[in-house]
């Protein structure tokens, strides 16, 4: 176990995701708690006094997200769990979505009483099929035992919540790309101001959370938020769900507790790079955030500033690891064909430049690359960089930056001699 | 009332603006492609990044103004932004400038000299996409040239709010389209997209490929086609520009019309029927007076309409609510007494045109209806009983309801078949051809200028009018 | 589409008063289910049922990779390509079901079985390789878990 277990707690079972084993579990206990014997602004100050970040990839604390909403000013207010999981190597959502469905539904119940919310959403991504029925059900037995619709558990608050499907775009996983999707539009993200907490779907104050982010409020609130603070470090309190995968022997879904030491997770409880290799990279938490070698890793824990100081991103906590023998500019090219197709369009320096980027990627893959190329991707990178409307650009010349700073040689090796040096390996092929 | 520096220099600002507003409105000029001020902001160009102290880059026209704030538009981390942007824009742009109309007036073709002025870093082949997409019958859309500033998207949802176009697709392949069921062109001010479209990927059929704009120049104008009175620009040949060796017609067309901003009247659009006013000023002219249908010499024709004037009874004029103030005043002037003055209606509306709507359209078609019925009334025009003379000034009248001994005065500035039954017909000069102005429905009044010289043997109603009120020859 | 209105009303209920525009996805999704495509007929009636601008719809149906105004195969098979399963042997796998069904990505069998697609990440790496079909997950992905796949699907 790497570290204390507050989400994944319990075994998972063919009927652990229904409403009855939840309560089993001690579920919507905390939710009793918070509208028995809290009011909305304590439940607040708890959520913030714990002092998540989010986990859906900017690690923005959550409750300073809440307390730009008012409560009582009057305005509609809306809560959107963002279930729309795209960044590539995550899938720890999905995990809460299909395994603890209530846990979700009781914490953006408690979010709802503290946010003077009356609507609520979860924007679940469209491929995600067994998990939206999950949810689904779900959200039919919560309704059911009176915990979603008027007078709940006997109290004033009411509260509806309706589970929105996507249709296929990772760029409705930005928050306000998702609100567009939401509203019925196509998915293309706002400037800000005004943030969304100001103004978002249909321009009222509208929160919204990952799923993973959300889910910690259960615990918060049953067990407080000192007790919360006590688990992780200090300036990343609690746990974060990691999704492993790539060249790993047991990926999957962890939860690991924040400060623990990342090689320890690899090697034990991950059961260490496949087919013993030696490790050559990891990239920590989804293909925007910058790979560490090996080497960097080595003696770093699993935290929000351990992998700041190191110049990388806990990010969505998508972790791929990467064995020695895997051509990198390869792997580049898998991405970069990624952000073009994902691209929204809408605005100049990512419209044109993931396009330009794959491109590039290409020609060097075909054996076509020139010196330049290498020059050129450091260029749209670095004007990608806080020029564009949302995340996705910068996102782009994170991943190509990362990779070219670390196995800037590859490139190398690639454009002059026209071929990969390892063979356009991206598999762990067995050691002869 | 926040005050911000930009490039050192201390401004007030009103709270509410944004930083791009502030900066345009005290001289420092900040580029940008998909502002418009009458359009929603869209900040997707990207062309207006400013740097802030303690900020960083960020865009202009959706920044608001905080007290204190200095903004720097020229530094040098914002010029090297601002390449980049236009490297990215201009990246899979077909640089057809040699074959684009927009050439000359075109607000990538100055950037790009102006700020950026290299060539591309790329070296791939740039992405290609339709080229002549018939968007309606007015107007061609080029996507390689288009830029997805939305714009033109933004105008038929936010203006003219016939939500004509949107964007199919995403990314770098991603490509403005009409929506499917509805022609553009029931659109009434579609071809004001053609305006704000910053490239040349929106292009007027009518003026496609007839002319570069820098042989042209405007000439501010009103248009006639309904009493809200738009101003706008004529565009003809410069004279040091007229072509030698072809039809001299030619240097004496109009290229094209477009709006010119005028607060008080039409903003910055002007609906599709004013574009297409060389329908209605380049009509066969008139040129000849005559009486009767046989040509006479213009001293001839004012000396018999003054003798049908000296020997009328019971004088009518039928007023055009197309003539202009000045020639209103000068009818009035001479004339006025000695004519019951009725106002006629010189245009109605034509199959299939707008009635009347909320942005410019108005019912009356004639442009200066207001100022003929101040003058002269707006009673319906009487050709009762004794009225032996009915002098008709301008189009649109009936002449079956004509009494039937009465002599008619015609001054018409088309060829018509009616010219040659009036006992006199006098041509008369068209509103490209004078100066004036008209008064539109508001009570604004707006000025047109001269554009073309007129022929000789027209006159100008103003003048004739003058020389009508004066006593034929031999008679006191 | 409409047969489905009923079903459009009672969604219609879920959602707070005037959030007719938000109906487009679930709208369009489960018109698609039914049909297999968004057909142009649909686009004007879900136009005038919801009151949306029609190029609304227009947009959603070309921006969003699930929707699709064409039909295509009985099963559509979406082959993640993307980091995780290219490292555990997308490629291969992709390049055998080319191979055995004789179509590219993008294209269909010609008895309308079979439609090939990539699809990039659909968060179901730890069990890479992977591929959709329909609606469903294929996880762990084998040359013979394949092969036995596609002779199950008729």
């Amino acid at each position: 176990m790497p570290g204390r277990q507050l989400i994944m707690s319990f075994p998972v079972t063919t009927t652990s995701h229904t409403l009855a084993e939840y309560r089993k579990r001690g579920g919507y206990g905390a939710l009793e708690k918070a509208l028995k014997e809290m009011k909305p602004s304590d439940v607040t100050k708890e959520v913030s006094a714990a002092g998540v970040q989010g986990r859906g990839g900017a690690a923005f604390p959550m409750g300073r997200k809440w307390q730009v909403v008012v409560p009582d000013d009057g305005q509609t207010h809306y809560l959107i769990a963002n279930a729309d999981e795209g960044e590539p190597g995550t899938f720890k959502d999905r995990w809460i979505l299909e395994n603890a469905p209530h846990l979700l539904l009781e914490s953006m119940l408690i979010a709802c009483y503290a946010l003077n919310v009356r609507n609520c959403f979860v924007y679940i991504r469209g491929e995600f099929d067994l998990p939206y029925r999950r949810l689904s059900a779900a959200v039919e037995e919560a309704y059911e035992a009176g915990y979603f619709g008027e007078g709940i558990l006997d109290t004033d608050l009411a509260c509806d919540i309706v589970v929105y499907r996507g249709a296929g775009a990772y760029v409705a996983g930005e928050a306000s790309g998702l609100l567009a999707s939401l509203e019925g539009k196509k998915s293309y993200p706002r400037n800000r101001p005004p943030r969304l907490t100001v103004r978002g779907l249909y321009q009222q104050p509208t929160v919204v959370n990952n799923v993973e982010t959300l889910s910690n409020i259960a615990w918060i609130i049953n067990n407080g938020a000192e007790a919360f603070k006590a688990v992780g470090t200090p300036k990343s309190p609690g746990t974060r769900l990691f999704s492993v995968s790539g060249h790993i022997n047991r990926p999957g879904v962890y939860e690991v507790e924040l400060g623990y030491p990342w090689m320890k997770f690899l090697n034990e409880d991950c059961g260490g790079v496949l087919d013993g290799r030696d490790l050559k990279c990891v990239v920590p938490g989804g293909v925007s955030s910058h790979v560490l070698t090996g080497a960097e890793i080595a003696s770093l824990n699993l935290s929000h500033e351990a992998l700041w100081d190191a110049g990388s991103t806990l990010g969505s906590g998508g972790t791929i690891v990467i064995a020695e023998g895997t051509c990198m500019v390869s792997l580049l090219q898998v991405i970069l064909r990624f952000y073009h197709h994902e691209s929204c369009g809408q605005c100049t320096p990512c419209r044109h430049g993931t396009g330009w980027m794959h491109r590039i990627i290409d020609r060097i893959v075909a054996g076509q690359g020139r010196p330049e190329d290498i020059d050129t991707l450091y260029y749209i990178s670095k004007f990608n960089d806080g020029t564009t409307i949302c995340g996705l650009g910068d996102a782009a010349g994170y991943a190509c930056v990362g990779i070219l700073n670390k196995f800037r040689d590859e490139f190398e090796y690639y454009i002059e001699h026209k071929r990969s040096r390892l063979n356009g390996n991206l598999e762990c092929l067995k050691s002869s | 009332m926040p005050e911000i520096f930009i490039n050192g220099q201390a401004i007030e600002a009103d709270a509410g603006q944004t930083v791009l507003q502030v900066a345009l409105a005290n001289g420092h000029f900040i580029p940008y492609f998909c502002w418009h001020p009458q359009l929603s902001v869209a900040g997707n160009c990207r062309v207006c990044l400013v740097e802030v102290e303690g900020r960083g880059i960020d865009i202009a026209c959706n920044m608001p103004v905080t007290d204190g704030m200095k903004v720097f538009t020229d530094s040098e981390d914002v010029k090297s932004h601002r390449k980049a942007i236009l490297q990215f824009i201009t990246l899979n742009h077909p640089v057809d400038c040699g074959i684009c109309d927009k050439a000359g007036e075109c607000t990538l073709q100055d950037y790009h000299y102006t700020y950026n002025g290299e060539p591309s870093l790329s070296s791939d082949e740039k992405v290609r996409t339709t080229k002549f997409y018939n968007l309606s019958n007015r107007i061609l859309l080029d996507n390689e040239r288009c830029i997805l500033c939305l714009r033109c998207t933004r105008f038929t949802h936010e203006i003219s709010k016939s939500m004509a176009l949107g964007v199919e697709r995403r990314g770098d392949v991603a490509n403005i389209r009409p929506v499917e069921n509805k022609p553009l062109s029931e659109d009434p001010y579609s071809d004001n997209i053609i305006d704000i479209c910053p490239v040349g990927a929106l292009l007027s059929r009518q003026f496609l490929h007839k002319s570069r704009v820098w042989y042209l120049e405007p000439t501010p104008s009103v248009c006639p086609g309904c009493s809200r009175g738009c101003s706008i620009n004529i565009w003809h040949r410069k004279p040091e520009w007229f072509l030698k060796a072809l039809d001299p017609k030619q240097n004496t067309s109009i290229e094209r019309i477009t709006p010119l901003e005028n607060p008080a009247v039409n903003g910055p659009w002007i609906c599709n029927k004013g574009r297409d006013l060389a329908r209605i000023f380049e009509r066969a002219r008139a040129d000849e007076a005559m009486s009767r249908g046989q040509p006479v010499g213009p001293s001839a024709a004012i000396d018999e309409a003054r003798r049908l004037i000296g020997a009328a009874r019971r004088p009518v004029a039928l007023i055009s609510n197309w003539g202009s103030n000045e020639e209103l005043d000068a009818f009035k002037t001479h004339l006025g007494e000695v004519f019951h003055a009725f106002v006629k209606r010189d245009w109605q509306r034509q199959e299939g045109e707008p009635v009347e709507d909320d942005l410019l359209i108005r019912a009356d078609k004639n442009p200066n209806t207001t100022k003929a019925r101040e003058l002269f009334g707006d009673t319906e025009a009487a050709l009762g009983e004794g009225t032996d003379l009915v002098l008709i000034w301008g189009e649109g009248f009936d002449f079956s309801q004509l009494p039937p001994r009465a002599r008619v005065i015609f001054l018409n500035s088309y060829l018509a078949p009616e010219n040659g039954h009036a006992d006199v017909f006098i041509p008369i000069s068209v509103q490209t051809e004078r100066s004036g102005h008209y008064t539109n429905s508001d009570g604004v009044v707006s000025a047109f200028e001269r554009c073309f010289a007129k022929k000789e043997s027209v006159f100008d109603a103003a003048v004739l009018f003058k020389a009508l009120a004066a006593p034929a020859r031999g008679h006191p | 589409m409409k047969q489905l209105i009923p079903e459009f009303e009672n969604m219609r209920k879920r959602f707070p008063a005037g959030f007719e525009s938000s109906l487009v996805l679930p709208c369009l999704r489960r018109i698609q289910q039914e049909r297999g495509f968004v057909a142009d007929s649909d686009i004007a009636e879900l136009t005038a049922y919801l009151g949306v601008p029609r190029i609304q719809i227009e947009e959603v149906l070309s921006f969003y990779t699930q929707l699709r105004r064409k039909p295509i195969g009985r099963w559509h098979l979406q082959m993640c390509h993307n980091v995780s399963c290219s490292m555990r042997g997308a490629e291969p796998l992709l390049a055998h079901v080319q191979k055995r069904l004789g179509i590219r990505p993008g294209e269909t069998t010609p008895d309308g079985r079979f439609t090939l697609s990539t699809a990039e990440c659909l968060g179901s790496c730890g069990t890479a390789p992977m591929m959709m079909v329909n609606e469903t997950y294929h996880e762990n992905l084998t040359r013979e878990a394949i092969d036995a796949l596609l002779e199950g699907l008729e």
